[in-house]
Order: C-alpha cells, then structure tokens, then sequence
C-alpha cells in the first residue's frame, strides 16, 4: 500500500515538473506577449497543482494535506486572473496587435456585438485632434 | 465704509493675517481694462518663451563645453577634479574599514563566536518562561528586542510621510484633484467577482496570522503585509470610491498614528517595568493559549495594522496621490 502511494506522489509531482519545464521553455520560445503569458499561466496553475497533489498524497490526509489544497485552490484563483488583468493590458496598450496575432475572432466577436472598432478608432482620433487644438 | 473700520483694516496685523489666510486684496484702483492689458502681456511672454523652448536650437551637446558650463554654474570650475578625487579616496577608505573589521570577525562555526555562545541558549532554554511564547522568533523581537522593533515600526511611519510628502495631492484645485472618478479604469467583472470571494479569505488569513503570531510562526509583519494585499485587491477589484467608504484618509490617520502611539505607551511600560525590577501587571498566562503571553499579542497587533496601512498607503498614493 505505502509503495502505490509513493509511486502515486511521485509520477504527479514529476508530471507537474514536467509542465513547468514546457512552460519556461514556452516562456523563452515564444516572441510575444501574449504567447508568453498563455505559457507561463500553464506553469502557474497545472504544474504548481500537480506537484502540490503529489504532496498531499505523500503526507496523507491531516492538517498539513489541507493546508496545501487551500493553497492550490488559492492559486488556481488567483493565477489566472491575474494573467486575464495582465492580457487585458497588453491588449489595451499594444498598437502592433494585429501584426502579431490573429485578430479575426475578435472582429467577428465585435460583429456579433455590434462594436464598429474602425468607429471607436474614429472617436478616439477626434478627441485627440480636439485635445490638441485646445492646447 | 465707517472710518473707524477701514482703520482696523489698515492695520499691519489685519493685513498680514489676511495674508496668511490666504485672502488677497483687490485694490479697486486698477481698472478691468488694466488688468486685462497686464494678463495679455503676461500671455505674450509665455506664449514667446515657449516658442522659444520648441524652436531651440537642436544642436547635440558638446560634453566638455557641458562640462564646463556645469563647472561654472556650480562654481566646481578649480576643484572639480580634487573632489572627484576625493569621493574616491573616502570610498576606498570605507571599503577598506570595512574588510578590515570583517577580520576581527570570529571564525564560522567557531565555539567563541556571540551566535554559539550562552546569549541564544539563554534565550531559547528560558525564553517561554519569560515571554510566554510559543513561537521563540516572536518572542526575540516583541519582548527582549522589544526596543529595535519599535524603531523598526518608526521606520515604517516615517516612510509613509516622506511618500506622502512627495505624492499627496490635496483636492483643492481642479487640477491637482485627486479624484475623477471617470478616469479610474473600467472595473473587471471577472477581477470582480474573484475578489469578492477572495478578498474575506486573504483578510481572515491576515487576521490569523496576525493572532498567531506567539503560537506559530507568523506575527505582526507578515499578517499585516496580508492584509495590507487584501485592502489592495479590494481597492484594485472596486475601485476608490468603495473602499473610501470603510477606509478612507481620516481612518488611515487615526489607525496610523493610534496604532504607534499605543505601541509607544506599552514600550515605555515595558521598559519602566523592565528597568525597576518591577513586575508587569499583565499575566502571562498559560503557554499555548491564544490569549497568553502578556504584552506581545497587543503589539503584534498594533505592528500589523501599521503594516497593513503602510501597505495600502503605498499602493493609493502611488496610484491615485490620495485615499
């Protein structure tokens, strides 16, 4: 029985090790941002909970065995959010977007939504032209 | 106006009172047209200084000439290579006192070495009878090292004033007013609705580690450093005009200053205590228990909220410039 369980903690934590090796590999592979990001968010939630399920199979179920799955739930709220934030930004601020990546689902999610991304562009360069006479 | 009025108001104390407050005079002699004429000049002449400043010369910098103006300007034009020789030589005198203190040092590891010697195995054999704690770190800086964790708690104060000093905007003036409200950032549903589950988890756990601080390893720091990040996920999540409704500039104050003022009575207890072999009238309890240890569970208390409120005064002031 205690062999299962070691052989158990143990294929998960390599598992998770194994992730998170694919992540930085994927971190320093991709050339953008948001590449990037998607790799380093896998490393965050997938890898960190692999490796802590391993834990806890490895001291059994007490105290500490929750603590950690507190943490992983902790974690796999807070990860992805955080990158969500960090690639709302990107999105926000970076002009070259559509030279990086494919935009098409977004303008067709515009469509379906009825935003006129050109119309947005349109207002945006008014307001600049009317800041800049007001100066 | 009655006369003996506009004595009283030509009275050097009057006037300068006025100054002080604020109010300015407005004489009625000068016309509108005069005054008018006089803010058109001094339109002109901002409106020609910037023209000059757009239209300078874009000529590149020659370094020594730069060099030379900055001599002249600084009146560092005879010694400036005295001085720099000078900071060269103090560094290497401070280096070299420095390494030459490094070899009085005790060897590592050695038996006579102050780490081996009977100060940590006095405080660790009779540290739970003389503090009560559990948790030996605590027990170093909030009772025997009471005194640097105090400075310690100032450092932080001090810290927020001087950003304060530099980044506070007071809303008086459109310009400088801290808060527009349509300028903050769209808020994020999914940020939303994660913190709003997040947020009371984060808080509790601030809360006890905070509480723990005797019992197991954690204390005053680490708690509020917790809680200080739960404020600043609410504030990121709802933005200033909620958490200004539990926590805005005139909780801060009282938090902040109460907090280090309570602190500063019960070190000066202490020491008076400490000092005329007097004993405390605070028990210290039963070992283990939440409430035990006598003073050092209020501290670590008080260190937190210090530390909680630095924290958030850092992130408002440097994002916003106010609370």
């Amino acid at each position: 029985m205690e062999i299962f369980r070691f052989i158990l903690a143990a294929l998960l934590i390599a598992g998770g090790l194994f992730v998170a090796i694919v992540a930085c590999k994927g971190m320093f592979k991709f050339r953008f941002v948001l590449n990037r990001m998607h790799a380093a968010a896998l490393c965050d939630t997938l890898s960190i909970m692999l490796v802590l399920m391993g834990l806890v199979v490895a001291c059994g179920f007490n105290l500490v065995s929750l603590k950690l799955f507190l943490i992983i739930v902790f974690l796999w709220f807070a990860s992805p959010v955080s990158s969500h934030l960090l690639a709302l930004l990107e999105v926000t601020i970076n002009e070259h977007l559509h030279e990086q990546c494919d935009m098409t689902e977004a303008k067709r999610l515009c469509k379906e939504k009825q935003v006129d991304l050109s119309e947005v562009k349109k207002d945006l360069a008014e307001e600049e032209k009317e800041a800049a006479n007001g100066k | 106006m009655s006369k003996p009025r506009k004595d009283y108001e030509e009275l050097k104390s009057v006037r300068f009172r006025r100054f002080i407050q604020g109010e300015r005079e407005i004489s009625t002699e000068v016309s509108m047209e005069e005054f008018q004429r006089q803010m058109d000049k001094e339109h002109e002449e901002d409106e020609r200084l910037t023209y000059n400043y757009l239209n300078r010369p874009n000529v590149e910098m020659d370094p020594q000439a730069d060099a030379k103006r900055f001599a002249e300007i600084t009146g560092m034009k005879r010694f400036h290579k005295v001085y720099v020789f000078m900071a060269f030589v103090l560094c290497i005198c401070i280096i070299g006192l420095l390494i030459y203190n490094v070899a009085y040092m005790p060897n590592y590891g050695s038996a006579d070495a102050p780490t081996n010697n009977e100060v940590s195995e006095k405080y660790l054999e009779d540290g739970q009878a003389d503090t009560g704690v559990v948790n030996m770190v605590t027990g170093m800086i909030l009772q025997y090292r009471a005194f640097d964790t105090f400075g310690e708690t100032h450092v932080l104060f001090i810290a927020t004033c001087a950003v304060m000093i530099l980044l506070f905007l007071k809303g008086k003036d459109e310009e400088n007013a801290p808060h527009d409200p349509e300028l903050d950032p769209e808020p994020d549903m999914i940020l939303q609705t994660v913190a709003r589950f997040l947020v009371p988890l984060v808080m509790i756990f601030g809360i006890y580690i905070l509480l723990n601080g005797h019992l197991s390893p954690g204390g005053g720091f680490s708690g509020g450093a917790v809680m200080g990040a739960g404020l600043i996920l609410y504030n990121a999540a709802f933005g200033f005009t909620k958490t200004g409704r539990f926590f805005n500039e005139k909780v801060y104050d009282i938090l902040k200053v109460g907090s280090l003022a309570l602190y500063a009575m019960i070190i000066t207890y202490c020491l008076f205590t400490g000092a005329n072999d007097i004993a405390s009238i605070v028990p210290l309890g039963k070992v283990g228990a939440i409430l035990s240890s006598g003073l050092i569970l209020p501290i670590n208390i008080l260190v937190g909220v210090e530390v909680a409120c630095t924290m958030y005064a850092f992130y408002a002031l440097f994002r916003k410039g106010g609370f």
